[in-house]
């Protein structure tokens, strides 16, 4: 029995130790790559002062252009938004981007009303890409703070990055095998940080709706409590819907394409717009930005 | 608490130390022990069930004693149908009424009349095909007198509850389960590494192959009508890994689970990919259960004696029966009843038993056939399991139409953002891992153990599949 155990304990401290070596290294080659939009921010980006950016989740990220929105306006733009994320993820980003030395004049927000009004935001399903940069003040904060559905395994990653490796190996782990190689590797974003989806897909035929704007999620006050604080102009932007018009009161500037686009071949699917949708918005958003950075100058 | 679960690793080394440190002292407190932990396993799925596992287990124990206090044949008849009734009347309420009341309602709305059928809409108690089974096999033998009725119904009450086998079996037998529970263990170096070896592979058999191929098995059943023949095939073959994956890997981790505790339970899993016909594919495959269909219900029924015919009734019957336990779904009815069409040649031919020992294989043309045969033989099984993965015969029907028309077999980018191949490799590695070891319990033991081990725990690290929880398929039976 004592046998059994010790071997036990020995083997598990050998693997444990193994492991967390392993893991250890692939988050320091992820950490040194620009493989997704944490890493891209501190090693792909090296202009530090921008007018703008926008940050979101994929809606931010397939809708506005900012290599056509810099285009027209000739302003410098990035995109920070990353799929699959939601108000919580935006806020650690915007504070780490900050943490990087880079200031922005603009946050264009793009928002979902859905979003806005969840009270009890959680993790979100692509949080995990900040773990290589699990040292930084906010990183750390956020993987301790923010409630998980289930076992908390990034705030035991901060500790133990085999936890985290192991969990997301597939987003993690075989990545960082490519990353040895090819550091520059970015997924699936431009170097402006935008993607677009194809002109594939179609919506899903929906009833007409409308949904009113409640901002209820506690990270939107400490977006905005932030943007006060470094003196960045918020701006709203609310992507085209398929068939869903919002409406909002929100004190902030505001730019409402819910229902700017009506044509179903336009549309990837219900929330997202394909390229050709993302060209319309872009000038459009790139007008009416205009406009607002006018107004915000007198 | 899932075998695969963060709160069963920190249950089962509790649990361990109570059984072999704390209360080692003689028979009853190690059984009373793995008691406690069997009630508190089973409430973490509804605690409500376990008054049902306990009224299981209380009326089998007293039926038995019943029965072997009875002077007649007529009351011992009486209690095993008794038993019997109830027992299956459980089983049936919860798991067949709706699927009853709905197919009648159905057949009569085919003859014009329209009605609107009670549905109870119950939640299924988890495990409870399994340990109805296991309590009926001991009233059977009892009724037999293949055994004797237990009088210690602490002993009696682990018989049915015990933790490794509860929720999905093996189906034990009390001459095989009884005997040692009844006599104090003690703790054995040899098995309890073998129990770990045996718990590491099935945790690569279900967190590694059976998740990963449900990844790509679910993309293309989910999205059949969009894919081509190779997606399709590919989907059913996923499909297959990932169902054997899954039960067998919990079968494994059950019997591992077991072997710490010094009891051994009944192998329920022997490669059954590697299986030359139909009749050895099911001699391999969840053992446990078609031994105890073989038992209970084909002998009884007259088994083999009667002559051809009776034999094609009775291999029919099982087949359909198995595949109803199954569940209340005419997906399950109709995979049994192909499975007992790929039978019966074998059955007229009198071929059922022609493959019963191990694979040998040589550079000759005899080895070239027995790769036919098992390729053969896994292509049959695979057709079967659609019907058994498909959601309604509408979509498994859809399903196999769509698999033989379609003829595209390019590479199709899945709705998992994967590629359909991708997952290929992995696969073969694990039949190959397999083969060379048909022969043995599992592959981690023998020569260069605790490099096999190192190999499988990194394996479960860098490529399990934790992100897209997957509860074990058989729990829902």
């Amino acid at each position: 029995m004592k046998k059994f155990l010790t071997k036990i304990v020995l083997y598990t401290f050998f693997i444990l130790l193994i492991g967390n070596g392993i893991a250890w290294l692939s988050l320091y080659f992820i950490g040194k790559s620009n493989l997704y939009k944490p890493q891209f921010v501190k090693n792909g980006v090296k202009e530090k002062h921008f007018d703008y950016v926008v940050l979101g989740s994929s809606t931010g990220l397939t809708t506005l252009d900012t290599k056509l929105i810099d285009e027209k306006l000739k302003t410098k733009g990035l995109n920070i938004s990353m799929d699959d994320s939601a108000l919580s993820s935006h806020y650690l980003m915007l504070q780490f981007f900050y943490q990087q030395q880079k200031t922005t004049d603009y946050l264009v927000l793009a928002v979902t009303p859905w979003d806005l009004a969840n009270e009890n935001p959680v993790l979100n399903n692509n949080d995990y890409r900040f773990l290589s940069e699990r040292n930084t003040t906010a990183v750390r904060e956020y993987y301790q703070t923010i409630p998980y559905e289930g076992f908390p395994v990034l705030k035991y990653a901060t500790y133990f990055p085999l936890v985290g490796v192991s969990y997301y190996n597939t987003e993690l782990f075989y990545p960082s095998l490519f990353t040895i190689l090819k550091p520059e590797k970015r997924n699936r974003f431009d170097e402006k940080g935008n993607y677009s989806y194809p002109n594939l897909g179609a919506p899903i035929q929906a009833e007409a709706t409308t949904t009113a704007m409640q901002f209820n999620n506690p990270y939107f006050k400490k977006i905005k409590d932030f943007c006060q604080k470094q003196g960045i102009t918020l701006v709203l932007y609310q992507s085209p819907l398929y068939k869903n018009s919002v409406k909002s009161n929100a004190k902030d500037y505001f730019v409402n394409h819910s229902d700017f686009i009506s044509v179903d071949s336009l549309f990837y699917d219900n929330l997202h717009v394909n390229s050709l949708g993302r060209t319309q918005c872009s000038e459009d958003f790139a007008v009416q930005f205009n406009t607002i950075r006018n107004a915000n100058r007198k | 608490m899932f075998f695969n679960s963060l709160s069963f690793a920190l249950f089962l080394p509790i649990v361990f130390l109570l059984y072999w440190v704390v209360f080692n002292k003689n028979k009853t407190t190690q059984n009373a022990v793995l008691i406690v932990a069997s009630y508190y396993f089973y409430s973490c799925w509804d605690w409500r069930f376990l008054f049902l596992l306990v009224f299981s287990t209380l009326l089998d124990y007293f039926s038995a004693i019943m029965m072997e206090n009875s002077m007649t044949d007529k009351k011992r008849k009486f209690w095993l149908w008794l038993t019997i009734g109830i027992n299956l009347g459980f089983l049936g309420v919860f798991k067949y009424y709706d699927f009853f009341a709905q197919s009648f309602a159905d057949l009569l709305h085919g003859f014009g009349f329209q009605t609107n059928p009670v549905l109870l809409k119950l939640i299924l108690p988890v495990g409870i095909s399994f340990y109805t089974f296991h309590g009926l096999s001991y009233v059977i033998d009892i009724y037999y007198k293949r055994i004797t009725a237990e009088r210690n119904f602490i002993d009696y009450s682990l018989f049915v509850s015990y933790f490794p086998l509860l929720v999905a079996g093996p189906i034990e037998r009390a001459t095989h389960l009884l005997p040692q529970v009844k006599i104090k263990r003690h703790f054995n170096f040899e098995k309890a590494k073998e129990g770990v070896y045996q718990i590491i592979w099935g945790l690569v058999k279900k967190v590694v192959i059976a998740d990963s191929c449900a990844t790509y098995a679910n993309a293309v059943f989910d999205n059949y009508e969009s894919m081509n023949s190779l997606s399709l095939i590919l989907g059913a073959v996923y499909f297959a890994f990932q169902i054997y994956g899954d039960f067998s890997g919990y079968s494994d981790i059950a019997l591992g689970t077991s072997k710490l505790f010094g009891i051994d339970l009944l192998k329920n899993f022997n490669y059954p990919y590697f299986s030359r016909d139909i009749a050895e594919f099911w001699r391999r495959w969840h053992i446990s259960l078609s031994s105890w269909f073989r038992d209970y219900l084909y002998i009884p029924l007259g088994g083999s004696q009667g002559g051809m015919w009776m034999k094609v009734r009775n291999t029919f019957i099982i087949f359909l029966v198995s595949g109803f336990w199954h569940g209340a779904n005419w997906t399950f009815i109709i995979w049994g009843l192909l499975n007992a069409i790929y039978f019966l040649p074998l059955l007229l031919q009198n071929k059922n038993r022609s493959n019963m020992g191990e694979i040998e294989m040589g550079w000759n043309i005899s080895s070239v056939k027995t790769i036919l045969n098992i390729l053969g033989t896994f292509a049959l099984t695979t057709i079967a399991w659609i019907f058994f993965r498909a959601k309604s015969m509408t979509e498994a029907v859809g399903y196999i139409q769509k698999m033989v028309t379609d003829f595209h077999f390019d590479s199709q980018y899945l709705s998992n953002e994967r590629y359909n191949f991708e997952l290929l490799f992995l696969v073969m590695i694990f039949v190959f891992v397999e083969w060379l070891n048909r022969t043995k319990v599992e592959p981690l033991s023998g020569k260069a153990s605790w490099i096999k081990v190192t190999l499988a725990i990194m394996a479960l690290l860098a490529l399990g599949v934790y992100s897209d929880y997957k509860e074990f398929i058989y729990f829902q039976f």
